[in-house]
């Protein structure tokens, strides 16, 4: 019954399909490359630091997948300090 | 038999994910399109499970499987099976009790050149997997249907599957997805067809709605395609005509309950 009145007056709730769709974003980009979210991780790390060992980086470096299609990108945004 | 078309459509059904309807996708195209007169042979590749005799009707038919064909113990055309529904319509047993590995690519690929000579279509019924079966049954094809339904392992694994078909040049895959359920997409508990679409990004060959006359067909050994008041039935027939190249619009999967018609009779929108 509490379940039930909580169903009815819970804000908003996302729905399972949505869900799934979020899910399967994240999943099938990782699957077409065959890498884990640690290795993004890794990647981003190891990107900005060979970056920052020739230029200054100002602010948060940001790497991201990008899909296109089947088909997935490397999306590499660092901000550069200006002199 | 005779052929119509100069050219043969060998089309591999293949999913990943097993129990999704690849082989009752199979029975009913090839049923679909031997009752328009095109000769029509399924190749059952799930050797060790096989099921496709069961879902035509065929199973007290069997004699020879196509292990036995590879292996020259019989003929090709003293296995195939003949439907006597359908002059035009045979079937190449898979064996039950061997394994996936109990044939080869080359083996299949000679086999399909065979049937080339005689038949419009072949259609192969893949295994689930991407293993040994798997690269038996598109060894010999040059069209794919890839089928999935609305749920998130099913796409994965057609995503999966989409990726290997397309690393072994396939140019020609399609996708269709069983099982949808309007009602429960409507009310947000389903993919749609537009959310497997941009996940999948691949054309769309046709949708099949769940319908629960497909149990029933299948109880009887009778092709859901033969019932022509079934929805399922209907989509399959839409998916024959997209098969021979004839362009059908997608049917509209709206069931109309009793009161979205009261609603849009007393002029309300839906
Ligand atoms: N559109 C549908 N509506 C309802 N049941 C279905 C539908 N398509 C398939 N089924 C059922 O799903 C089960 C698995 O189908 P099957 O064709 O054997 O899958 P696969 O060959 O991919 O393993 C069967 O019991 C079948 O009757
Ligand atoms: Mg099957």
């Amino acid at each position: 019954m509490f379940d039930f009145l909580k169903k009815i007056f819970a804000a908003e709730d996302t729905s399972s399909r949505d869900k799934a769709n979020d899910r399967l974003r994240l999943v099938l980009t990782h699957d077409r490359i065959g890498a884990s979210s640690e290795l993004m991780e890794t990647l981003q790390k190891e990107i900005v630091a060979l970056i920052a060992s020739h230029v200054e980086i100002e602010g948060t470096p940001e790497v991201h997948f990008i899909t296109e299609g089947r088909r997935t990108a490397l999306d590499i945004s660092i901000p550069l300090k200006g002199r | 038999m005779e052929k119509k078309t100069p050219d043969s459509h060998v089309i591999v059904v293949t999913s990943g994910k097993g129990g999704v309807g690849k082989t009752t996708a199979v029975a009913n195209l090839a049923t679909g399109l031997a009752k328009l007169g095109y000769s029509v042979v399924v190749m059952d590749l799930d050797i060790g499970l096989k099921k496709l005799d069961l879902i035509l009707g065929l199973e007290n038919r069997v004699i020879y499987d196509i292990v036995q064909v590879a292996d020259g113990e019989c003929t090709l055309k003293q296995a195939l099976v003949k439907d006597k529904r359908f002059p035009a319509l045979y079937m190449l047993p898979a064996a039950q009790t061997r394994n996936k590995d109990d044939i080869t690519t080359e083996q299949v690929k000679t086999i399909c050149e065979e049937l080339k000579q005689d038949f419009d279509f072949i259609f192969v019924d893949c295994p689930a997997g991407i293993e040994q079966g798997f690269r038996n049954s598109i060894a010999a094809a040059n069209k794919a249907i890839v089928v999935t339904n609305p749920e998130v392992s099913a796409v994965r694994d057609a995503d999966r599957i989409i990726g290997m078909l397309e690393s072994c040049d396939f140019k020609d895959i399609k996708l269709l997805i069983n099982r949808l359920r309007p009602e429960m997409v409507r009310s947000g508990d389903m993919l749609s067809i537009e959310d497997l679409m941009e996940h999948l990004c691949i054309d769309l060959l046709g949708v099949v709605p769940e319908d629960r006359n497909v149990v029933i067909s299948t109880n009887r050994g009778e092709p859901i395609i033969l019932d022509e008041h079934s929805s399922a039935s209907k989509a399959f027939n839409n998916i024959v005509q997209r098969l021979l190249g004839n362009d059908v619009e997608l049917m509209t999967l709206e069931e109309d309950s009793f009161w979205r018609k009261l609603k849009r009779n007393l002029g309300f929108k839906n």
